[in-house]
């Protein structure tokens, strides 16, 4: 409870500073306590590749239903130029930084990744946020790379983004450093130590960092073409480096079962060396974990999505396991089937024995609910974000505008919507919220797509803790 | 500098002309004159801003004569997005396409949803 008429919220901020000094949790389940419930949200919104003659933005989503405008979009930060394609994003600084006195979660740096146009946003002000720098795509090609895409802060004060492609939109990728100022610092790494580049996590004590692998930014952008996997142009490798040389230690080739991994999380607790990355076009979950006494890395497959029949196509359509998250307390593993429709969540307390919890049909190719409130929801869940107490779970329907426009076409005159289900921990279970529902299809400049999502305080795929 | 006439049609019906000198491309010519076309990388790597040759140089495009792009078109850099099926079907990268020929071009989001179809359906 914080009365702040009895001064017992003054007092317990108080108690709280005596930890540290930077911004954050001390641990995940400081981040539990302490965190609050997400009372904004922030999700990048976009236009790019339609109708509607508009830049994308960066949306503030109300999410306390306590307030007047609950579910309702209340500001939204215009970016300067049109076609940037805003995707992920990141802080200046997480929990990693808790001991950094004097840094502050304060700014967002926000991708173009269609453009490789890099956007800073102060959030001092949670509720109306501001754009106060833009880095033009020249400047990022200068550094020989291109279409950027995860943002995570590194301990000491940088930013860290990973970049899919060369100036050309072709291979290899990299990575590239920005300095407290918002400066290109450089490229992170020494050239040559991957080709194809997607998402990676940093697990700073166990001085270890995990990549994974979509394609070349020109493979990728225009769609997704069958004859590019036959090629071997799209990604089934994972690699994890040395954190603080910035070089592979170790590739795992994960084979014809983890075509396209995407999304990677390390488990919260800083000690664990426990891990999975979705690879979504063959829809398996992998678990990784470092193995001891061979003194390195493994990966193995833990879910197996099989692929469904449709009636009306030609070929039993896989799940797209586009998006997972790992709750806070590192007991649930969240996901999404995109094509198919549906959001499960798998009880990992023994991380390499997954067991299925619940799951939810909704959207998409199969989903059992089509509608919410009367809207029609034209897309499958796509990505996700968990309250740090793991009891609401939020998603978002777009993958990317060309894959949109290819399985989703209905996206693109719609707009996308934001869903919620109530989890309940304890008993492992996924409830769909059918009073929540946040649509991108009113939008003043016309329907807007809807993709990452962030709170203001930090996320269960923002944070990182040393 | 030479010039040339390229006229931008849309799905719905509307058009626009545009003068398009020989050193700049198609999408800066229509940025230039307010025209809203469709755009991301602007290196020729992402396809949002493709369009379609309808006409060049006074030749239709139809089933019996496919145009080639290459003649109407010279361009800035690599047309990185676009495969050999694109190319010959007439697809052309405005972000990087400058013209030589007057020509008449299929424009709007819709033309680069035209490069890939869904693989399962
Ligand atoms: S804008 Fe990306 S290829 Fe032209």
């Amino acid at each position: 409870m914080s009365d702040a008429s009895t001064g017992s919220g003054a007092e317990s901020e108080h108690d709280h500073a005596q930890h540290h000094e930077g911004p954050g949790y001390t641990t995940p389940q400081a981040a539990i306590e302490e965190g609050g419930r997400e009372k904004l949200a922030y999700v990048m919104s976009l236009y790019v590749g339609t109708d509607v003659d508009a830049p994308d933005f960066v949306a503030v989503v109300d999410l306390d239903p306590e307030s007047d405008t609950y579910c309702e979009i209340i500001d939204r930060i215009e970016m300067p130029n049109r076609g940037d394609e805003l995707h992920h994003f990141g802080w200046n600084a997480c929990s990693s930084s808790c001991h950094m006195e004097g840094l502050e979660r304060q700014h967002l740096i926000v991708p173009g990744q269609r453009s490789s146009r890099l956007h800073v946003i102060d959030a001092a002000d949670r509720r109306n946020p501001e754009l106060v720098k833009v880095i033009e795509p020249e400047e990022v090609f200068e550094y020989d790379l291109s279409a950027p895409h995860t943002v995570h802060c590194v301990p000491d004060g940088q930013i860290l983004i990973s970049m899919l492609g060369d100036a050309d939109g072709d291979l290899p990728g990299g990575f590239l450093e920005l300095n407290e100022d918002f400066e290109i610092e450089g490229r992170w790494e020494p050239p040559g130590e991957i080709e194809m580049n997607y998402d990676y996590w940093y697990q700073p004590r166990q001085n270890v960092m995990v990549s994974t692998e979509w394609a070349a930014p020109k493979t990728y952008y225009p769609g997704f073409d069958l004859e590019d996997v036959e090629e071997g142009k799209y990604g089934q490798q994972i690699h994890f480096w040395d954190w603080e040389e910035g070089t592979v230690e170790q590739t795992i080739d994960l084979g014809e079962e983890g075509q396209i991994p995407l999304e990677v999380r390390f488990l919260h607790t800083p000690e664990s060396t426990h891990g999975f990355v979705g690879t979504a076009l063959s829809s398996n979950m992998f678990h990784f974990w470092r193995d001891e006494e061979a003194g390195e890395y493994r990966a193995e497959k833990a879910i197996d999505f099989e692929a469904r029949e449709h009636p009306d196509w030609d070929m039993p359509v896989p799940g797209l396991t586009t998006d997972i998250l790992i709750s806070m307390d590192d007991r649930y593993l969240f996901g999404s089937n995109w094509l198919h429709g549906e959001v499960w969540m798998y009880d990992i307390s023994d991380p390499s024995n997954p067991r299925r919890a619940d799951s939810l049909s909704v959207g998409g190719t199969f989903g059992d609910i089509r509608e919410v409130q009367g809207r029609e929801i034209v897309a499958g869940p796509q990505m996700l974000q968990l309250s740090l107490d793991g009891e609401r779970l939020y998603w978002t329907t777009s993958l990317f505008s060309s894959w949109d426009d290819q399985f989703y076409p209905e996206e693109a005159e719609r707009g996308s919507v934001m869903l919620k289900a109530d989890v309940d921990p304890r008993t492992g279970t996924l409830e769909l919220d059918e009073d929540f529902l946040v649509d991108w299809g009113e939008c003043p400049a016309g329907p807007a797509r809807a993709h990452e999502i962030r709170w203001p305080d930090g996320d269960c795929t923002s944070d990182v803790w040393q | 500098m030479a010039s040339h006439e390229v006229r931008l049609e849309w799905p719905t019906g509307r058009t626009k002309t545009v003068t398009v000198r020989e050193d700049e491309t198609v999408l800066e010519a229509a940025g230039r004159d307010g025209i809203g076309l469709p755009y991301g990388c602007r290196t020729g790597a992402c396809g949002t801003c493709t369009g379609r040759l309808l006409e060049a140089a006074g030749h239709e495009s139809n089933d019996e004569q496919v145009l080639d792009v290459d003649d109407a078109f010279a361009y800035r850099r690599c047309q990185r997005a676009l495969k050999d099926r694109h190319r010959a079907d007439g697809y052309v990268l405005l972000c990087v396409a400058e013209p030589r020929a007057d020509c008449r071009l299929a424009v709007g989001p819709s033309v680069h949803t035209e490069l890939v179809e869904n693989p399962w359906k």
